[in-house]
């Protein structure tokens, strides 16, 4: 029998093995498939359609659709049900990723392939694409979610485009899975383009200051794409192929000076993406003014993008060890110590930046800077728990990430404000909200029992096996920099004294709420038993070449210290019975009193009087270290820019008042002196 | 009846009773914990008594304490996330103290190490700053604040402490380094492999406790001691059981990472009394220092004791 949808549906519910009571729904659907595979317009198109879909190459189909993504946004992105179809069109891309099973099977090249000038861009699919894209469609799925309903009439109402903002999102998704699905350089440089243009697409969506700060990420995009192709050229010139199997012989052949070379081109260009120090200044900023959603999508899978770029070629190619043999001259340091102190320096000096914010979204655009530390501190650790730990931080980061910034934009969404000077008292008007971000600051800061617990965990465990004491520290100190700043976050807007004007404020709308419900559930799951997220890194260790991690499906086992999380969260839910038991199991009644009904000093209370302590909420730490902030990278930019400035108008000068013969001249010779 | 008892015999044998033994392990370690903080709180009061040439409540006194606490009638609440708080900070220490090694008992020692111990205590930290945020008092809000600048301040070297015990014997597992530590008597104990380790150890260990001069976020005359300033009968009564849990971690922590942990009940309890009554006796002879000089006192002396103990010990 041919293919039909009532077949797909069969196989489908035969692969989950549902208990009988489901016979009766099963039923409906087959009777509601039958009609529909009965129908002139089936037979005519969809029959042939689906065959062809099925029939299609894995990846290919995961390409056409998220191009079909792309289009229908485009032609139906106005549409109010725009946002339901691209919610099914993401579900779809995921299915699709699934289904190309290049997880835990082999590697699957795409049958696409473009041919420019004799040389082919072509695709592959493997673990550590599998991995990047899988966390790029979900964040792509529930932000749409998150977008489809109420978020949504009040971006129209606001006179804002609804079409754009959807092929923006539809256009990141697809440039990132051409990006991580690359297979020679060529494809990496064209996925990478467009990965950053789509970027600043969502970027600069509503304009006025979120315009202003995405020109600022163009203008580090730009230099860093600049320094992505000098690298291409590089080895281009020694391999002469764009193939990933020649390059990977050209770099084992490259004197140090090469790959020292090399190591910096590749370093900065992916850095300014993954705003590692001192390329970090223009993150914050673009990825908080985008609108709600399009923040939720950046901050959680976008900077990324230039740590796939660091794992495939850093990591992947160049090597760990290769980079331990490269030594800065006069000093101890090896350029992978080097690279591990950039990134401790990236988690620390941007966790102390949110600590001083007083806008929501820019607390946790910086925190998202200083995340990305970790993840690349656990890769170039390099050991088999350090580098699970730094992957595994990509996939817990991205959903804690995704579901505080839910959680901040749904206040800003029913109170206008992300101002924390401006909010407080809200759990009692927004209670599953705040939950949201309770879970989501646990995971956060890396309490357990939550998963951003287990990928840190990891990372400090491998810090001290391998001998780091410093390094070590400087992770904890970003740590208890970050617990700082989210306990504010959370103080800040959901506890205190509620406003007046926040009395009547009701709870986020349920299409906003169950994406961010469902992201923290994950949180909890994904802390509670870390074992399927660890298989997935297991695998992508393994392609990478890296020591695969030990892991069970409560976490790591090891005789010089393991982690077993089901045990560790099972006692902590048993502990919080106890206190339960404790508290409301013996003792008198309690009985609640208005907020004002509150000790202050003989004083008494009344709704004109604030009484709420938010602004400077660290005083006595930043009587210490507030000094310690000097702008110094600010400055950096700055005399950079002036510098650009000055010998742009000095040439500009020179052209117009001089003879354009001599500038001609001045050019030639310079040229001549430099051939020659 | 030959094959009925052979039946049985081999069913028996077959059924694995460990985790029976685990089950009361892990039933018996919180309880032993309170009650040996409750003796540590007395011991505390007792101290001080002493030193202003007072005679001190009586044994049973902290219990007694807790028990009117829970049993007063005007019991206060801020609303739901002040009771959830004080569930947290009672649930989160009954959960951190399975995870250290007593004499005899091991509790879930090997399934979470020194790392998972360290931040399972800070759920408690946490509760009870979410329950006292909720309590919309400022003189609290301030409080959490203090009590957050202190972490940072005592866990820089309260970290380096631990990497370097970690890296000595080569094991995050509390269980290998009390064994470690016991294997060659006091010759191999912590505090004498690692003098300047065990004294950056005791130097957070008083930040850790809030104890004078490092009771920055209690200060009772300035903030209206702090976090407390909303907590009246049972609340009040479960930050007593919290506090008795964390002088009992506090001290066995140290206990098990520089004294070798407990051969024995006797020399356990022991050691466990002898480590928590300095920070106490030392207590009593400090005024209260400013948030920003704790913070400079903590990044200073023991961060830089502690990694010269690294230095030390990585050579």
């Amino acid at each position: 029998m041919a293919t039909s949808p009532t077949t797909v549906v069969d196989q489908l519910l035969a692969g989950l093995h549902l208990p009988d009571g489901f016979d009766a729904v099963a039923g409906v659907i087959r009777e509601f498939l039958d009609q529909v595979t009965n129908s002139a317009i089936w037979t005519r198109y969809g029959q042939q359609s689906l065959e062809w879909l099925i029939g299609m190459n894995p990846v290919d189909r995961l390409f056409m659709l998220s191009a079909l993504t792309l289009l229908l946004m485009l032609l139906l992105g106005r549409l109010r049900s725009a946002g339901v179809l691209a919610v099914l069109l993401y579900g779809a891309q995921f299915a699709a990723l699934l289904s190309t099973d290049t997880l835990f099977g082999a590697p699957l090249a795409a049958a696409v392939r473009i041919t420019v000038a004799d040389q082919s861009l072509h695709w592959s699919y493997d673990a550590l694409s599998w991995f990047f894209a899988m966390i790029t469609i979900g964040t792509g799925f529930v932000t749409a979610w998150y977008a489809a309903g109420s978020w949504m009439r009040r971006y129209r109402e606001a006179g804002r485009s609804a079409r754009a903002f959807h092929v923006a999102l539809a256009l990141n998704c697809f440039g990132m899975l051409l990006l991580v699905g690359s297979a020679d350089l060529l494809s990496l440089f064209l996925g990478w383009e467009l990965v950053s243009w789509a970027s600043f697409l969502l970027m600069a969506l509503v304009g006025g200051p979120a315009a202003q700060a995405a020109l600022k990420y163009l203008a580090y995009a730009i230099s860093g794409a600049m320094l992505i192709l000098g690298a291409i050229a590089l080895i281009y010139g020694i391999s002469g192929s764009f193939e990933y199997d020649a390059v990977v012989a050209a770099i084992r052949s490259m004197t140090d000076a090469q790959v020292w070379t090399l190591l910096l081109l590749l370093g900065g260009g992916f850095a300014v993406k993954l705003g590692l120090l001192p390329f970090h200044l223009w993150q914050a900023a673009a990825y908080a003014e985008a609108p709600g959603a399009g923040s939720v999508f950046l901050g959680a899978i976008s900077a990324r993008m230039g740590l796939f770029g660091i794992i495939v070629f850093i990591v992947g190619m160049i090597g760990v060890s290769r980079l331990m043999t490269l030594e800065i001259p006069y000093t101890f340091m090896s350029s992978r110590e080097l690279i591990a102190w950039i990134a401790a320096l990236t988690i620390i000096v941007p966790t102390y930046t949110a600590l001083q914010q007083h806008d929501a979204r820019y607390l946790l655009a910086w925190h998202g800077i200083g995340q990305g530390g970790y993840m690349l501190l656990g890769l170039m650790v390099g050991d088999a728990v350090g580098s699970a730990g730094g992957l595994l931080h990509c996939f817990n980061y991205a959903i804690t990430q995704a579901a505080l910034l839910m959680a901040v934009f749904a206040v800003v969404h029913r109170t206008g404000t992300a101002d924390l000077n401006q909010l407080g008292g809200l759990v009692t008007r927004m209670p599953l909200t705040f939950l949201v971000l309770l879970f989501g600051i646990i995971s956060l800061a890396g309490l357990p029992p939550m998963a951003g617990f287990v990928s840190k965990w990891m990372v400090y465990r491998s810090l001290i096996t391998e001998g780091m004491p410093l390094l070590f520290v400087a992770a904890v100190v970003g740590t208890l920099g970050t617990i700082l700043s989210v306990y504010k976050l959370i103080h800040n807007i959901f506890l205190g004294q509620l406003r007046v004007e926040h009395q009547e404020v009701a709870e986020a709308p349920l299409s906003m709420l169950i994406p961010m419900l469902g992201l923290s559930a994950l949180i909890f799951l994904a802390g509670f038993i870390p074992g399927p997220a660890l298989s997935w890194v297991a695998q992508v260790q393994g392609q990478l070449g890296l020591p695969v991690v030990p892991w069970v499906l409560g976490g790591i086992v090891d005789p010089r210290g393991g982690l077993d999380m089901i045990w560790l969260v099972g006692i902590l839910m048993a502990g919080f019975g106890v206190g339960a038991l404790v508290f409301y199991g013996f003792g008198g009644r309690s009985r609640r009193v208005h907020q004002l009904d509150n000790y202050a000093g003989g004083h008494f209370l009344t709704a004109d009087v604030h009484y709420q302590y938010s602004d400077n909420f660290y005083a006595g730490l930043m009587h210490l270290i507030g000094p310690w902030y000097r702008g110094s990278f600010r400055w950096l930019e700055r005399s950079l820019a002036a510098t650009l400035d000055l010998v742009s108008f000095g040439a500009e000068g020179l052209y117009r008042l001089a003879q354009p013969t001599l500038l001609m001249l001045a050019a030639a010779v310079a040229m001549l002196a430099w051939v020659l | 009846m030959d094959w009925l008892s052979a039946v049985s015999l081999d069913g028996l044998a077959a059924v694995d009773f460990r985790w029976l033994g685990l089950v009361l392990e892990l039933i018996l370690m919180p309880l032993i914990a309170f009650v040996v903080g409750l003796g540590l709180v007395l011991m505390l009061r007792k101290i001080a008594a002493r030193l202003q040439r007072r005679v001190g409540p009586p044994l049973l006194q902290p219990l007694w304490d807790i028990i009117k606490l829970h049993a007063k009638e005007t019991q206060t609440s801020h609303g739901l996330i002040h009771e959830i708080g004080i569930v947290m900070a009672i649930g989160g220490y009954v959960a951190a103290v399975t995870l250290l090694p007593v004499p005899g008992m091991n509790g879930l020692a090997a399934q979470g190490g020194l790392i998972a111990l360290l931040y399972m205590t800070m759920i408690p930290s946490l509760g009870l700053a979410l329950g006292v945020g909720q309590c919309a008092n400022p003189n609290g809000s301030i409080g959490i604040s203090r009590a957050l600048t202190a972490m940072l301040a005592y866990d820089v070297p309260m970290v380096i402490v631990i990497f370097g015990v970690a890296f000595h014997f080569g094991s995050l597992n509390l269980v290998y380094l009390i064994a470690a530590q016991q294997a060659g008597g006091i010759a191999t104990w912590g505090i004498v492999q690692m003098p300047l380790l065990a004294l950056a150890g005791l130097f957070a260990l008083q930040g850790m406790l809030g104890k004078q001069p490092f009771e920055i976020y209690v200060a009772p005359a300035e903030i209206a001691t702090g976090p407390m300033v909303e907590m009246g009968g049972k609340f009040l009564g479960g930050l007593f059981v919290m506090q008795c849990f964390q002088l009992y971690t506090a001290g066995v922590l140290y206990v098990a990472l520089f004294l070798g942990g407990g051969e024995n009940w006797l020399t356990f309890l022991f050691k466990v009394f002898v480590v928590t009554a300095i920070p106490m006796t030392i207590a009593m002879v400090f005024p209260r220092y400013r948030t920003e000089d704790m913070v400079r006192l903590f990044w200073k002396w023991p961060t830089m004791i502690g990694l010269l103990g690294i230095a030390f010990v990585m050579n």
